[in-house]
């Protein structure tokens, strides 16, 4: 098992962090959600105005709740308003 | 039944019209997104690239296809996206929906372009057309006009 997670950006979120994906290193017991979003927001000044409007996957799921557990392996998603068409 | 595509190869209406066809279905309604040279802050848009995250996309336009067959009656659905870069003039996305009759036809359509931008992890970033170089101002012989 990997001892990163992978955190994967989309649209704006890419725009403003430069990146698609970032690794990410969590601790074997993991770490919540809320808390990895404050700390991409800490290391990535620019994505912290997506960050606050955006929604969250862990392993393709969508997140009802920032306390799930982002365990190694795991690949979290960063989700801004949507805009197809 | 329903076709969902998304890829970076060119999308056809004729294409999407053939999928539509089936016996009894009386009306068939296709709505294709061009992308338009619109003025934006990158200048003259030039391009739009499409950011999708696929499997979660994919899964959300199953739903949305069977959201319609259940809401509206529709017998064939197509929900195409294109992926990565479009360029102005070409097609983005064709939704098209096919029922007995024309009112559900066009409701289903309306419907599957409505939830597809609101409900479907896709994004478009506009892409401008490079700058054009400054023309040099004319030589001092130029504009005497010598030579």
């Amino acid at each position: 098992m990997p001892p990163d997670a992978t955190v994967r950006l989309f649209g704006p979120a890419r725009e403003a962090a430069g990146t698609a994906a970032l690794r990410w290193p969590v601790p074997p017991e993991g770490l919540a959600a809320r808390d990895l979003v404050h700390a991409l927001a800490r290391a990535h000044p620019r994505l912290a105005p997506t960050l606050r409007v955006s929604r969250f996957l862990l392993n393709d799921e969508l997140l009802t709740r920032l306390a799930r557990r982002v365990r190694p392996g795991d690949e979290f998603a960063v989700h801004p308003p949507y805009g197809g068409g | 039944m329903a076709s969902i595509r998304l890829s970076p190869r060119r999308l056809s209406c004729a294409a999407a019209c053939a999928e539509l066809e089936g016996p009894g279905l009386g009306g068939m309604v296709v709505f294709a997104g061009r992308v338009r040279p619109d003025r934006s802050r990158v200048g003259r848009v030039a391009a739009l690239d499409y950011d999708v995250h696929l499997a979660p996309a994919a899964r959300a336009l199953r739903d949305l296809a069977r959201l319609a067959e259940r809401r509206y009656g529709a017998r064939r659905i197509v929900l195409w996206h294109r992926v990565g870069r479009v360029t102005t003039g070409e097609i983005s996305v064709i939704v098209g929906a096919a029922c007995p009759h024309r009112a559900e036809a066009f409701a289903a359509a309306r419907f599957l372009i409505d939830e597809l931008k609101a409900t479907v992890p896709i994004w478009k970033a506009e892409r401008g057309r490079p700058a054009r170089r400054p023309r040099r101002p004319p030589s001092r012989e130029r504009a005497r006009g010598s030579g």
